[in-house]
């Protein structure tokens, strides 16, 4: 059993298909790349896979089960998305207490996760005066409240200065040292070449390849399989 | 048990439920403190002298005028999850979204009620005050005081729970706090005067009807007005009310709640 498996995923909308019979697995312990350009799917299929959207046929499960069938899901997954958002007039800490509270996690995992996330200096000021930069970090603070094993994180470099994606890095290999499974989506194919160590690469809702990022890049760089594998020459 | 101390965290870490509980006091507060000016001053031949007991009464009913902001807060329990972008945050950490609603019905019944509730006590007390400035002031009948605190608790509860159910159907904020006002404040009264019939079965008759007062200052020419005996029976009156904040919420749920959030 795989720790995420999309299996024919499909979600319309109207005329578009955002998501188009995608079918590829996420092996444990890995970070796995969900790449692909602007608009070609990746978080339609994480909110499908996270119960926010609803497929269209098809669906994505977390060991085996749908989203919602997990029990306390935030301590099995964790996720950054693109759309979530923090209660502007609360502090971090009031944010992340209203997490806790709503999925049974002990209130003293905040503090020290801010400071994880290298935003103890901030913890009592309103969400309202954060930075993109520093609802991102807060926004993986949240992911990681219930000590999660699968972490999905849509696009969690947005924002971040060249400073802070370095620190993501480094961020993402250690939690992967410590055996977490982590699917981390981006449109900047240079991005994470060298965190990743498998890919699932997407265009136009559908899959162009997925597997050991080293094979798949074949000596090129990303950005130069992605267009050979879209059959643009690179 | 998590999704209600979530809730409550969410309503009393934010400043507004405090400016929303202050309002709704200040307007409960404001009906009973003008009202006994106002009703000695009403013209046009009608009189209500504040020797009659019924008038009295009346002036004390003026306690429940707070209750546009408890369905406010209600609106805004579920609203600003689609406003702040928490929705997200809320159904990762509960999918099963019924449980959610369950929990900000629950919490918004229970505190809507006891908003209403202490603006009614503190208004009444406002009005025992304004009306011992005047002089040949009746006694107000006995049984307002426990009619007056048990339509506060169930008008502060459904329009709490209506509140959240709209928030649910709208999700846009603005258009929820905006159009569940202009309802309130505006169509439901001009009905409550121009078209008793209908009026008498919507929110303000209901909950006038709830206060078992009794006022005629209809004017028998033009029939506009009100004449309390056109309402409905209290009991029968909180349970349409009730009804109503039932049947919006179920709505909800099987409506706009089962859609995508994004
Ligand atoms: N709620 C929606 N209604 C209609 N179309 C939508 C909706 N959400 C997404 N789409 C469309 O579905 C397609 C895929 O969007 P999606 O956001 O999943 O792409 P993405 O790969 O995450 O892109 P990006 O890198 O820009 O974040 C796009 O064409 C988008 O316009
Ligand atoms: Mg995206």
């Amino acid at each position: 059993m795989s720790t995420i498996e999309f299996i024919g995923l499909t979600k319309q909308y109207k005329d578009l298909k955002a998501v188009d019979n995608l079918t590829a697995k996420v092996e444990a312990g890995r970070i796995t790349g969900f790449l692909g350009p602007n608009g070609a799917g990746k978080s339609t299929s994480l909110r499908c896979l996270l119960g926010l959207a609803t497929a269209s046929s098809g669906e994505a499960l977390i060991e085996g089960k749908p989203y919602h069938q997990l029990a306390e899901p935030l301590k099995r997954v964790g996720a950054v998305l693109d759309s979530q958002g923090f209660n502007a007039a609360l502090t971090a800490k009031q944010n992340l207490l209203v997490i806790c509270a709503a999925a049974g996690i002990d209130d003293s995992r905040v503090l020290p996760l801010l400071e994880l996330v290298e935003l103890g200096h901030a913890v009592n000021k309103r969400t309202k005066g954060y930075s993109l930069g520093m609802k991102q970090r807060l926004a993986l603070a949240a992911a990681l409240l219930g000590d999660p094993d699968i972490l999905v994180l849509d696009e969690p470099a947005n924002g971040l200065d060249p400073i802070g994606i370095a620190w993501l890095r480094e961020f993402l290999r250690n939690l992967a040292n410590q055996g977490k499974t982590i699917l981390v989506s981006s449109h900047q194919l240079a991005e994470l070449q060298h965190t990743v160590d498998d890919v699932i690469i997407v265009n136009h809702g559908k899959l162009i390849a997925a597997g050991n990022a080293k094979e798949i890049m074949a000596g090129q760089s990303l950005e130069e399989a992605f267009l050979r594998l879209i059959g643009v020459a690179a | 048990m998590n999704l209600v101390k979530a809730e409550l965290r969410k309503l009393f870490y934010q400043r507004s439920t405090y400016g929303l509980i202050l309002g709704t006091i200040a307007l409960a507060i404001l009906g009973t403190a003008f009202s006994p000016y106002a009703m000695t001053r009403i013209g046009k031949g009608l009189t209500m002298p504040l020797s009659s007991s019924d008038v009295v009464d009346g002036v004390y009913s003026k306690s429940l005028g707070g209750y546009i902001f408890v369905l406010i807060i209600g609106v805004l329990i579920m609203a600003g999850e689609f406003h702040h972008h928490t929705a997200v945050a809320t159904f990762l950490a509960q999918p099963k979204r019924s449980r959610v609603l369950l929990a900000k019905l629950g919490v918004a019944a229970v505190v809507g009620a006891l908003i209403n509730v202490l603006a009614t006590w503190v208004a009444i007390a406002t009005g025992a005050y304004a009306l011992s400035l005047f002089k040949n002031v009746a006694a107000p009948h006995d049984f307002i005081w426990g009619n007056y605190t048990a339509a506060a608790a169930v008008t502060g509860a459904v329009l709490a729970i209506v509140g959240v159910a709209i928030g649910t159907l709208v999700r846009n904020q603005n258009a929820a706090v905006t159009g569940s006002l202009v309802w309130l404040m505006v169509v439901d009264r001009i009905l409550a005067v121009i078209w008793t019939e209908i009026g008498k079965y919507l929110p303000t008759g209901l909950i006038t009807a709830m206060l078992n007062i009794h006022l005629n200052v209809k004017d028998q020419g033009s029939g506009l007005g009100i004449n309390t005996a056109d309402y409905l029976d209290p009991v029968p009156a909180a349970l349409l009310l009730l009804a109503y904040g039932i049947g919006f919420a179920v709505l909800a749920m099987f409506s706009t709640l089962r859609r995508d959030i994004d």
